[in-house]
């Protein structure tokens, strides 16, 4: 080890508790109103804060299906695509909500994942993400009188250029909405206002009338309103609607989920009072049991959860129930691997081997235990997180982030301290490691296989 | 004195089989019961200030058109309605309809699966699990390495083992389904998994201090080198399990009432993992070696004879 090492890892520490420091007025764990630090300069504000799960924070959550069945067959666009125009669509929709920190992932090609914190109304949830939006322009159908039909191919919305709310429609101070086509669909625009003149034309949105109004001019632009029955709010939802752009595909909901934010924040505090006490009670095991070695597994463990935290909220890692109950069963694993390493220093001590052997023996044979068991608990972990959705990803990821930092803290932040505290010569006394003073015995130490 | 982990494996099996097996018994009457995300269908967990008769709750969703709903009173003042699976519109109907009725209605939380999606979800939940107990032998077998084939012993000694915590845990839920209708969700499988994460762990630990010792000790008949290896890390084991315990029962205590179902679980399952860490694993190992030795031991007599 360096003579820098440790300052590294106080570095490090120093450095996890300014992350952990709360600085959001309702910043996890903390309720801790005024500070609120940014980090860097004046351009770099990123806040630190932690991320809460839909069922800690409230709103709803749905899982949709890609209605393929109902996509026109002559199609050519591949599932992963649609699923990513999708995304990209409900995004912009939420976006213009403003909804904070929604959560929009594919789960597989077929389904989407759409988390909408705050959004209590499974309602309003289900318009965001299922609503087409698909405007369509039809003409009258010169077959079927008093119906219209689609130009070939449809004149939609696809091309619309963003539309915008304006007061004063034809007849009174009616809302309405204007929109203009870009190209190439402007042409048509143009040309269908000669072909339909002194005609009705009809405007559908997701297959019903919105308007059908007379064509009394022939179009010089791109450009046209949509009047309707609408009232300023109603305008503009469906001009937001509108510039958000149409699904690809028919979106069905397969899973609801919705969760009230009294019971989540119950949740959070709850947990909390549960990983305090945990904790509390391994620190008082471990000191109780190992004495000096347990004190400074302990301060390991404080080291764990401070570094652990700050990674959640740095990555950052999205905390649910199930992430938190992750954590903290990550604790009680954490102190695990200390305690492979002192059983294994106090059998050095008891075979008769001086501290500083014994250190350093114990850290070299615990390890391949400590290297494989954690390496299967990873293991495990992963494989939840592939498989798994939303619930369970967050506890495999609070899992395997707390697993993979215990090993540090144990093989590291622990050895670190151990080497340190044996240069003190009142810190050498055996009774301090939980051993007998006593001169070693070397009949009783033949005869075990392990002292060699 | 030595404890003779490996001489008196036998009981050790049997007491095992006495948990495991009414366990499986339930099991097989269909006593895991399937929770809305592995059945389909809809769950309303409803608090009031005082919950409302279940049959007047029960009168309201016969009228929305759901005479197929089924209401159960749970704990902290709430009602648990089962219906098949309802889409948003379904859900905000009912959940204005009881708020009209009931002033009291703290809150309302829901969840619904189609059919289809529950159908994937158990068999993400069967896959997972599955890989994960090929990849863990894997894993075993190359630790192991250094032993040859035997490796692959040691593999399946781990997975007997973890097979076991499994089992115990399933047979527990079993019971708990069919007496107080406890079902299983995503958030129980993802506890097994955690389980036989935690199970192998613990045996690794065992079975790398017997590779220590067989290393240290050439030429040493298995079981006395096991017996020894067990009692080495006894303390480690028991040590390990009761501060993960601690934790948990610290989680079961005040973790609310949504997590404490998975809470028992990882409870059992850590605690049954000790258990065969300490008196399965190494035993699994040990009755491998005997049966080979006296299949030899009959081959080598016929060979004389």
């Amino acid at each position: 080890m360096s003579r820098l090492f440790p300052w590294f890892v106080a570095l490090i520490a120093l450095f996890a508790v300014f992350v952990d420091i709360p600085k959001h007025q309702v910043s996890f764990p903390f309720n801790c109103p005024g500070i609120c630090l940014k980090i860097g300069g004046f351009s770099y504000d990123e806040e630190i804060k932690t991320h809460l799960g839909l069922d800690l924070q409230g709103g709803t959550q749905l899982v949709l299906r890609l209605r393929t069945d109902q996509l026109p067959s002559k199609t050519d666009t591949s599932l992963a695509d649609l699923n990513t125009q999708a995304r990209r669509v409900i995004d912009r929709r939420i976006n213009s909500l403003g909804v904070s920190e929604p959560v929009i992932q594919s789960l597989g090609d077929d389904k989407i994942l759409l988390e909408l914190p705050g959004v209590s109304d499974i309602l309003q949830a289900q318009e965001i993400a299922t609503r087409q939006a698909f405007l369509e322009f039809k003409v009258p159908d010169k077959d079927k009188p008093g119906q219209f039909k689609s130009l070939e191919p449809p004149l939609t919305g696809a091309n619309l250029k963003p539309t915008f709310v304006t007061f004063g429609g034809q007849t009174s101070n009616q809302p309405v909405i204007n929109f203009e086509f870009g190209a190439p669909d402007d042409a048509r625009w143009v040309q269908l206002s000669k072909d339909f003149f002194r005609q009705q034309v009809q405007i559908t949105l997701d297959g019903r009338q919105v308007s059908a109004p007379q064509i009394t001019s022939e179009f010089q632009t791109g450009k046209g309103i949509i009047e309707g029955s609408f009232t300023p709010q109603s305008a503009r939802d469906l001009s937001l609607l509108l510039n958000s752009g149409a699904l690809p595909v028919p979106l069905e909901v397969i899973q609801s989920t919705r969760v009230e934010p009294t019971l989540g924040r119950d949740s959070v505090n709850r947990s909390l009072v549960a990983g305090a006490i945990g904790l509390l009670l391994v620190a008082i095991f471990m000191i109780v049991y190992y004495r000096l070695p347990g004190v400074i597994a302990v301060i390991a463990l404080f080291y764990y959860t401070a570094l652990t935290y700050a990674l959640f909220r740095l990555v950052p890692v999205t905390l649910t129930l199930a992430g938190v109950a992750g954590f903290i069963l990550s604790i009680g694993m954490a102190v695990d691997a200390n305690v492979l390493t002192f059983e294994r220093l106090k059998e050095e001590l008891r075979a008769g081997k001086s501290l500083r052997v014994a250190v350093e023996e114990g850290r070299k044979r615990a390890f391949p235990s400590i290297f494989y068991s954690n390496l299967s608990t990873i293991l495990t972990a992963a494989i939840l997180f592939q498989f798994g959705a939303g619930t369970v990803k967050g506890f495999a990821l609070t899992l395997g982030i707390g697993v993979a930092v215990s090993f540090f803290t144990a093989v590291v932040v622990t050895q670190m301290l151990l080497h340190g505290a044996i240069e003190f010569t009142s810190f050498r006394r055996r009774r301090l490691y939980g051993v007998e003073e006593r001169v070693p015995d070397p009949v009783r130490d033949a005869r075990a296989p392990a002292a060699t | 004195m030595l404890f003779k982990f490996v001489e008196h494996k036998q009981w050790y099996f049997l007491a095992s089989g006495l948990i495991i097996v009414p366990g499986l018994i339930f099991l097989l009457l269909g006593g895991l019961k399937p929770g809305i995300e592995f059945r389909g269908g809809t769950l309303l967990d409803v608090r009031f200030a005082t919950a409302p008769p279940v049959a007047e709750v029960h009168e309201i969703f016969v009228k929305l058109g759901h005479p197929e709903a089924t209401v159960l009173v749970a704990e902290g003042e709430r009602l648990q309605v089962r219906t098949t699976t309802l889409l948003p519109d379904d859900i905000a109907a009912a959940q204005k309809a009881l708020q009209e009725k009931y002033a009291n209605v703290k809150d309302l939380q829901s969840n619904s699966v189609s059919a289809s999606f529950s159908a994937e979800l158990i068999q993400n939940a069967v896959q997972s699990i599955a890989l994960a107990s090929i990849l863990i032998v894997l894993l075993i077998a190359f630790a192991f390495r250094s032993f040859g084939w035997s490796a692959f012993r040691y593999g399946i000694a781990a997975i007997v083992a973890l097979i076991h915590d499994a089992a115990v845990v399933l047979g527990l839920f079993a019971i708990l389904g069919y007496f107080f209708n406890i079902e299983v969700d995503s958030l129980f499988v993802t506890a097994v998994l955690t389980i036989i994460g935690f199970s192998v762990h613990d045996t690794i630990v065992v079975f790398d201090r017997i590779r220590e010792n067989l290393r240290l000790n050439p030429g040493e008949a298995l079981n006395p080198v096991i017996n020894f290896s067990i009692m080495q890390t006894l303390a480690r084991s028991v040590i390990t399990s009761l501060t993960v315990v601690l934790t948990l029962l610290a989680l079961y205590s005040f973790g609310g009432f949504s997590i404490r179902n998975f809470a028992l679980a990882l409870l059992v399952g850590i605690v049954s993992g000790t258990y065969s860490s300490i008196f399965n694993a190494s035993q699994v190992i040990s009755l491998w070696q005997e049966l080979e030795d006296r299949l030899r031991g009959r081959s080598a007599a016929r060979a004389t004879a």
